[in-house]
């Protein structure tokens, strides 16, 4: 909001200049920053437009800063014909009106300002219309109230203050035409809307340099019907802002008496006695000053004496041992804003630093935060490195992991995107990933990357959820067994030893069906995903649900005894068709006889052509081991031949 | 001396050596080109033809003899200890294959830490929220223009009759926070927020902020002004000056804007901080009554203080970025610099 200097120093006269204010303002008041030539710029905080959107309100902020006297520019006005004027007032609403002043003037003199008037409308950002229209403009700036006047000739028998009806139209002063809505406020008279209530004037009352009488309306209307009527018309005005933010219904009446005072200066006319309906009385808060409760909220020692003096320089007014706050300042309901008051003017850079007292208490930080670490730790010790991507994606990269992994049903649509390709929130992480892939092989042979993050979606209920999830990417050569040996270490890591990785058999956008595996529980329930990507050579992707695997390590943990007795490590051979696959043979080498069998591992993998066709050769590594005794090499011996011949057997192999 | 006195003496030196130090010093003295074989040859060139021919073949044999000895000795000191004195260690190291966390996590992990070490603990929540949590509990009323402050995301979905955001602060885990436990207590909360907004170098849709809440009985602005200048001093590893400004959040009374010395200009003035030699930083205050009583806590019993601050700010501002999207362009060039 657009203010002029000269206008705030006028109102509160002191040794200052424009620079020194600005300064001043920003560390007692408000953000306020310099414009061109007088003008300065305010940002009103929203709780303060009734007392410091005006050049009043400024002034009196500068007066106690300065601790100068605001001078009183303002006369009571007394009225010229001791009448009402010939026009009625009917407010109907009393609730989106709470007051309404009107004052009829007879033989007002059209034209244009004088040069004092016209000079602060265009500081502030003004254009001038006339004599009448600049006063209540000036009035708006002067003291925070908007006002309105109608050619009075132009209404038929009175003013009616009312809810639109339903499709009524009315042409606002600018040319535009706006169908009002049944909640929206009207000033009409007895055949139309002359008015759209706080937002703009109509144009058939409007003043023209034929006008002769004129009806001066200061109005409070409501903020919340204002601000959702102005939303609605798509219709923003100086008068609407200020309404919006619910104003104090006595700046009507100082509004009022204002512009009594500039019009009877720049454009004469007779005053009728202005009307005031007010028929419930805004209470002001009455408040006692606990010094005591103010200290120990600030952290310092206000005396009653400084407390007093900023208080009565502010308005506040004593009454035995209370306070009565200013009527403009309808933000100040409570203790804390009389500390806020007394702080800001003591200066806030004045608060001292106190260590604070704090009980002893162990601080922690959730589980899913240490979780998100290790994680982080890990992946990034395995060279892989980290990224962010953001919530939203079109609806073509929903659904990109295999469906129904997380446990989603649809995805979530925003009610507001701000593009077709945001429309919804991610509910995986991979079409994030792949273009993080897909970029950075421009400038790199191989990327491997991860990302921790938040998806969302739709359970079979329909509720919407959200989740915590791992990602990874990898581009290099044979990546996905990589991240297969990846998520196996960050297991191990993790001490979750449960888990298997049998075929997807879900469907997915995004995934070659033969090499993606999901990642389950012993107890069947689904981890997460991994396989090799569609569309980037030598690209694999996984996903791991965080949430879930939070849940399972905090089960899992539990120590097993070192074994005591030595294992015997035994190597065996085979020639196979391509066809087989190693998983496999691994599961059933693993369970042939679980009891003496620790671990069975791929240690040597080549196809050559020497082999013969569609052949490949493979190598495992078993480790013997029992819990109770040294095993002897011809109770192995009977093993590996019970595993060769079943071998043998299953696989068509032959071993060498 | 004579010549089979010099096989002796230097035979003996050679099988006696320690290291490949002292048999390089009997290189030099025998062998070398002022050695003691270089002097028998020198002194053949005074001799006569016939002389000549009887020493110097013995001499030529002594000569190769004793490199013989010496290669095998200095082989069998590799041997020993493993050199390979083939290697040539200026030669660019292996490269090895290191990861990179994002500057953002790495500038929250710090955050935690100094908190952490400030006996502050650390939650998270939701990052899809109510219209309640939101706003309304935290003094943000419905239809009231200081909402605009808060450009929201809304859900076409709703949550009972609730309707449902995407959270445009921290500070809705307060209310929730504050719902299930007792005060006294100090947490910080960091997590992704959302603002509906156009994008350009420093306004992002989504983004990162720290909440920060401590509730006790005398918890006041004096503590909060200790802690933070404490905070700042860690963060950025030396003593900075921060400055406050009144403002108006709807959830904090008195409040208040933290604003840091440059750290690029120490406060002269530059393009970072537009001339202005300050950097603002964090909206801050002290928890307005009625926040605590949609929390179900009685106002006059706690007071406190709250704070939040942007993550990608203060990432831009230590590591000096000039573009707020960097951070979420997934683009390694960028971040394999942190």
């Amino acid at each position: 909001m657009l203010f002029s200097f000269s206008l705030i120093k006028k109102l509160a006269p002191g040794q200052y200049d424009k620079k020194t204010l600005i300064e001043k303002l920003n560390l007692t008041s408000f953000e306020v920053a310099d414009a061109a030539g007088d003008a300065m710029e305010v940002a009103v905080p929203p709780n303060r437009y009734s007392d410091a959107a005006s050049h009043l309100g400024i002034a009196r902020e500068t007066a106690v800063m300065f601790d100068i006297d605001l001078k009183d520019e303002f006369k009571k006005i007394k009225p010229n014909i001791a009448k009402d004027g010939p026009l009625s007032v009917k407010v109907m609403d009393s609730k989106l009106c709470q007051r309404y002043l009107a004052t009829y003037v007879a033989g007002v003199k059209v034209g244009s300002s004088p040069a004092w008037l016209k000079e602060v409308l265009e500081i502030c950002g003004i254009r001038s219309i006339n004599n009448i229209v600049d006063v209540m403009n000036y009035v708006m700036l002067e003291i925070g109230q908007p006002l309105h006047a109608f050619d009075a000739d132009k209404i038929q028998n009175g003013i009616i203050v009312r809810k639109a009806k339903p499709k009524e139209i009315i042409e606002t002063l600018d040319g535009g035409k706006y169908e009002l809505g049944k909640d929206m406020l009207v000033i009409a008279d007895q055949n139309q809307p002359l008015a759209i209530a706080g937002i703009k004037g109509g144009k058939i009352s409007e003043v023209t340099p034929a006008t002769k009488n004129i009806l001066i309306e200061a109005a409070n209307f409501d903020g919340i019907a204002t601000y959702t009527a102005s939303k609605k018309l798509n219709l923003r005005t100086d008068a609407s802002i200020r309404f919006s933010h619910a104003l104090a219904p006595e700046l009507a009446r100082l509004g009022m008496q204002r512009a009594l005072q500039l019009i009877q200066e720049v454009a004469g006319g007779k005053l009728f006695q202005t009307t005031d309906f007010y028929p419930k009385k805004a209470t002001t808060e009455m408040l006692t000053l606990d010094l005591e409760k103010i200290n120990r909220i600030v952290g310092v020692s206000f005396s009653l004496v400084q407390a007093v003096k900023t208080l009565k320089q502010l308005g506040f007014i004593q009454e035995k041992k209370l306070w009565r706050v200013p009527e403009f300042r309808p933000d100040i309901q409570s203790i804390e804003d009389i500390a806020e008051e007394l702080v800001r003017f003591y200066g806030l850079n004045q608060v001292p630093m106190t260590p604070p007292a704090v009980a002893l208490g162990s601080a922690f930080e959730e589980d899913q935060l240490v979780l998100k670490d290790k994680l982080r730790n890990f992946l990034k010790g395995a060279g892989i490195s980290e990224v962010y991507n953001y919530a939203f994606v079109s609806e073509e990269e929903c659904q990109v992991s295999p469906v129904g992994v997380f446990g989603y049903q649809s995805p979530v649509p925003l009610a507001n995107p701000m593009s077709i390709q945001s429309a919804y929130l991610r509910d995986n992480l991979a079409p994030g990933l792949i273009k993080n892939i897909k970029d950075n092989l421009r400038f790199y042979d191989e990327a491997r990357i991860f990302e921790i993050g938040t998806i969302f979606g739709k359970n079979q209920k329909g509720e919407v959820q959200e989740k915590l999830v791992l990602g990874i990417a990898l581009a290099a050569k044979q990546s996905v067994l990589e991240l297969k040996g990846l998520i196996d270490a960050l297991f191990g890591q993790l001490g979750f030893t449960g888990y298997s990785m049998p075929d997807l058999n879900l469907d997915s956008k995004a995934l070659h069906p033969k090499e993606a595996l999901r990642i389950e529980t012993d107890e069947h329930e689904v981890v997460g995903y991994f396989g090799s990507l569609k569309g980037i050579r030598h690209g694999s992707i996984a996903e791991l649900d965080l949430g879930r695997l939070l849940k399972i390590i905090e089960e899992e943990k539990e120590f097993k005894p070192i074994p005591k007795y030595p294992s015997v490590m035994r190597d065996v051979s085979l020639l196979v068709s391509r066809s087989v696959r190693v998983g496999e043979i691994l599961s059933l080498l693993q369970n042939v006889s679980p009891k003496l069998i620790d671990n069975v591992d791929l240690i040597d993998f080549y196809e050559d052509e020497k082999l013969g066709d569609d052949r490949k050769s493979l190598t495992f590594r078993i480790v013997f081991q029992a819990d109770d005794r040294t095993l002897t090499d011809e109770e192995v011996d009977r093993e590996m031949a019970i595993i060769a011949k079943v071998i043998e057997d299953r696989f068509d192999a032959e071993i060498r | 001396m004579n010549l089979d006195g010099i096989r002796n003496e230097a035979e003996q030196a050679i099988q006696s050596a320690q290291d490949i130090t002292a048999l390089e010093a009997i290189r030099v003295k025998y062998l070398g080109r002022k050695g003691e074989l270089n002097k028998f040859f020198d002194s053949l060139k005074s001799l006569s033809l016939e002389e000549k021919r009887t020493i110097g073949p013995g001499l030529q044999k002594l000569k190769l003899d004793l490199n013989e000895f010496l290669v095998k000795k200095i082989a069998a000191f590799q041997a020993e200890t493993g050199m390979q004195l083939s290697l040539d260690i200026t030669m660019p190291g292996k490269k090895i294959s290191v990861g990179h966390a994002h500057p953002l996590t790495i500038i929250e992990k710090q955050i935690r830490e100094i908190f952490k070490a400030l006996n502050f603990s650390v939650v998270e929540g939701p990052q899809i929220e109510t219209e309640f949590y939101n706003f309304d509990a935290l003094n943000i009323p419905k239809g009231h223009p200081a909402r605009d402050m808060w450009d929201t995301f809304w859900l076409k979905d709703t949550r009972g009759k609730e309707r449902l955001l995407l959270r445009t602060h921290t500070s809705p885990v307060q209310i929730r926070f504050m719902e299930s436990h007792k005060p006294p207590f100090q947490v910080i909360v960091p997590g992704r927020v959302f603002r509906f907004e156009a994008t350009d170098a420093s306004h992002e849709t989504n983004f990162h902020q720290v909440e920060g809440l401590m509730v006790g009985k005398d918890v006041n602005l004096a503590n909060f002004k200790f802690m933070i200048q404490e905070f700042f001093k860690r963060l950025f590893n030396r003593s900075v000056k921060i400055r406050f400004r009144p403002s108006y959040f709807p959830f904090v009374e008195p409040g208040l804007e933290v604003d840091l010395e440059c750290v690029r200009c120490s406060g002269k003035g530059c393009s970072v901080c537009k001339q202005s030699g300050w950097l603002e930083i964090m909206g801050a205050g002290m928890v307005h009554p009625r926040v605590f009583e949609a929390a179900g806590y009685n106002p006059r019993d706690w007071q406190g203080f709250a704070f939040g601050l942007g993550l990608e700010r203060v990432a831009m501002i230590k590591y000096n970025i000039p573009d707020i999207r960097l951070f979420h362009s997934g683009d390694l060039r960028f971040i394999k610099q942190f």
